[in-house]
C-alpha cells in the first residue's frame, strides 16, 4: 500500500509518507497505555475495560505504525493487510 | 556446557557493593550465544545483550514468568503459590491482574497525580537545602516515591517511615544475610513462604490486611479501595492472597526502584555538571526535550532492578544457543544498558540521548513495568523542581551500596547542595 496522501477524518501522510492502518487485538491488550504514550491521537484505553481502541481511522505513517506495533507489551498491535 | 573461556560470577551480592561488574558483562556480552553461568548447584542461561533480552521479554509463551521463579533461586511449588503476584504470573492470570491495576497506571491517569508530586517533592527538596544537604536517599530519595505510591494506595503520609523501614528489610532478603530474625514483627509464616524470605514481608502483609478492612468498610477514592471492592466481586476477580501479594508489590516496587533512580541520578549529576547544567538550563527556557531524554538517561544510567529471571516452557533457541524445556534464563538490564550494539557510547552520560531504548522497565513484554509512567513523571517533576530551585549537587563522599544482585540499591550519599 503506497501513496503520497491517504485522506480519511483529515488525515492526511507527508508527501511520499507510506501510511499503514492500526488495529487492536483485545484478547491480548493488557493496557500497559504504550500506545497512549507514542500516539494518543490514535489510541484510547477504556477506562472501565482497560482495553485500548483505535479512535479515527487508525491510519499512522509507516514508521510510526511499525514502532507502536514493536513497542507494544501485549503485542496487540498490528497492520491491517488490506 | 559453558561457551566463555572464563567462569562467570556476577551473581555473588558482595560484588555489587563496588557496583555493577561491568567488565565481567562485557566478557559475556562479547562471548557468542548465551553464557551459561553456575549458580548454587545449577545454573543459568546468562542474557546481557540489549537484543536478547527484548527478545525474551516479548516472547512470554517461551519464556515464563509462572514457570519455576522470577528470581535466580528454585522455590517449591506451595512456597510459588503463596507468593504469587504480576510479577510471576502468564497469561491469562497476569492479564486479568494486571487489567484490574492498570487503570491506575495509564499515562493519562498517572498526569492527575503531578500536583501531588510536585508538592511532596518540593517539600523534601526545600528541607534538604534548608539542611544544607545530607544523605540524599534517606532525605530525598527514599520518602518521594514512597509518600507518592502511599498517597495513591491511600496510606496514611505518618506510616511512610515505616514502610521505608520494612522495604529495607526487604531488599536484604535478596542478599546473602538478613539483620533480623525470622520471627521479627510477630511473624510466624515459614520464611520460604515469603517474598524475598523475609518477615518485614509478613508486617507488609498484615499492614495491607488492615488497610484493606477500613477500606471495605469506608471506600475512598484510592487504590486500595480499588482492590478491594475488585475482590468483593462476582467471579473472583481477586483472591485474598493475590490481593496481599499485589499490594506487596506496589509498596515494594513503588518505592524501592525509583529511590534508587533518583540516588543514582543524583550522583550521575554532581558527577558530569556539565549534563546536569543542559537539564537545568533547558527547563529556565522552556525546552522540554531535553528534560524528556534527561529522564531515559536516568533510567538507563541507573538500572534499579539488575535482573528478572524466566523459565522456558519448551526447548527453544535464542543468540544460535540452543535452550532445554524447563532451563532458567536471566535477563541482565543493567548489562543490556550498556551494549554497545544498542547505545553510542554506553559509558557515557548524555541527557540528550537521542532514540534512547533503555531496558530498565524490562524489554517491553507483558511484564513492563507497570509503574513506568509513574516512575517517569517522578524523575521529570524532580529535575523540573530542582532547577526551578536553581539546585546544584555535589557529591560528599561515596555511596554505601546494598549487597544485591537484584536491586542496584544505593543505602545512603552524602550530597552537598547549592542554589546559584
Amino acid at each position: 500500500m503506497t501513496g503520497d496522501s491517504v485522506t480519511g477524518d483529515g488525515i492526511t501522510g507527508d508527501s511520499g509518507a507510506e501510511m499503514l492502518r492500526v488495529v487492536v487485538d483485545n484478547d491480548s491488550c493488557i493496557g500497559a497505555g504504550q500506545c497512549e504514550m507514542l500516539e494518543a491521537e490514535t489510541f484510547l484505553i477504556d477506562d472501565d475495560t482497560m482495553i485500548s481502541s483505535v479512535i479515527g481511522t487508525g491510519m499512522l505513517p509507516r514508521e510510526r505504525a511499525l514502532q507502536v506495533v514493536e513497542r507494544c507489551p501485549g503485542r496487540a498491535i498490528s497492520i491491517a493487510l488490506e | 556446557m559453558t561457551n566463555a573461556a572464563i567462569t562467570p560470577n556476577v551473581t555473588d551480592p558482595g560484588l555489587y557493593l563496588d557496583g555493577i561488574p561491568h567488565d565481567r558483562f562485557a566478557q559475556m556480552r562479547d562471548t557468542p550465544g548465551l553464557v551459561w553461568h553456575p549458580y548454587l548447584d545449577d545454573g543459568f542461561w546468562a542474557v546481557t545483550r540489549h537484543a536478547d533480552v527484548k527478545e525474551v521479554s516479548k516472547n512470554s509463551e517461551v519464556y515464563s514468568s509462572a514457570i519455576g521463579h522470577t528470581n535466580l533461586w528454585d522455590s517449591e511449588a506451595d512456597a510459588l503459590e503463596a507468593r504469587r503476584s504480576l510479577i510471576d504470573t502468564d497469561a491469562p492470570d497476569h492479564t486479568r491482574l494486571r487489567r484490574l491495576i492498570a487503570r491506575s497506571f495509564t499515562p493519562k491517569n498517572v498526569r492527575r497525580w503531578e500536583e501531588t508530586v510536585r508538592s511532596i517533592t518540593g517539600q523534601l527538596l526545600d528541607d534538604f537545602i534548608a539542611s544544607d544537604g545530607g544523605n540524599w536517599v534517606e532525605q530525598v530519595a527514599a520518602p518521594l516515591p514512597i509518600r507518592v505510591i502511599l498517597t495513591m494506595l491511600g496510606v496514611p503520609i505518618e506510616d511512610a517511615d515505616y514502610l521505608v523501614e520494612l522495604s529495607n528489610y526487604l531488599v536484604e532478603g535478596t542478599g546473602d544475610q538478613q539483620s533480623i530474625p525470622p520471627d521479627a514483627f510477630g511473624n510466624t509464616t515459614d520464611l520460604r513462604l515469603l517474598p524475598f524470605n523475609s518477615p518485614a514481608s509478613h508486617a507488609l502483609f498484615e499492614y495491607g490486611e488492615k488497610l484493606a478492612e477500613l477500606r471495605r468498610a469506608n471506600p475512598q477514592d484510592d487504590l486500595v479501595t480499588t482492590l478491594v471492592q475488585a475482590a468483593a466481586e462476582d467471579g473472583n476477580r481477586l483472591t485474598g492472597n493475590e490481593y496481599r501479594n499485589l499490594f506487596h508489590l506496589l509498596v515494594f516496587a513503588g518505592n524501592e526502584t525509583t529511590r534508587t533512580a533518583i540516588a543514582h541520578g543524583a550522583m550521575a549529576f554532581a558527577d558530569h555538571p556539565e549534563q546536569w547544567d543542559r537539564v537545568r538550563r533547558a527547563r529556565w527556557s522552556g525546552d522540554d526535550g531535553v528534560l524528556e531524554t534527561a529522564v531515559e538517561e536516568v533510567l538507563r544510567w541507573s538500572t534499579p532492578v539488575l535482573h528478572m529471571r524466566r523459565t522456558t516452557s519448551r526447548a527453544t533457541e535464542l543468540a544460535g544457543t540452543p535452550i532445554a524445556q524447563g532451563e532458567k534464563v536471566v535477563m541482565w538490564y543493567g548489562s543490556a544498558n550498556r551494549d554497545e550494539r544498542a547505545f553510542t557510547d554506553p559509558f557515557t552520560f548524555d541527557v540528550g540521548r537521542p532514540d534512547n531504548q533503555q531496558l530498565s522497565f524490562g524489554g517491553g513484554g507483558h511484564h513492563l513495568c507497570l509503574g513506568a509512567f509513574l516512575a517517569r513523571l517522578e524523575l521529570i517533576v524532580l529535575m523540573e523542581e530542582m532547577a526551578d530551585r536553581k539546585m546544584t549537587l555535589a557529591r560528599r563522599g561515596e555511596p554505601v551500596r546494598a549487597p544485591s544482585n537484584f536491586v542496584h540499591g544505593v543505602l545512603s550519599v552524602d550530597m552537598g547542595v547549592e542554589t546559584a
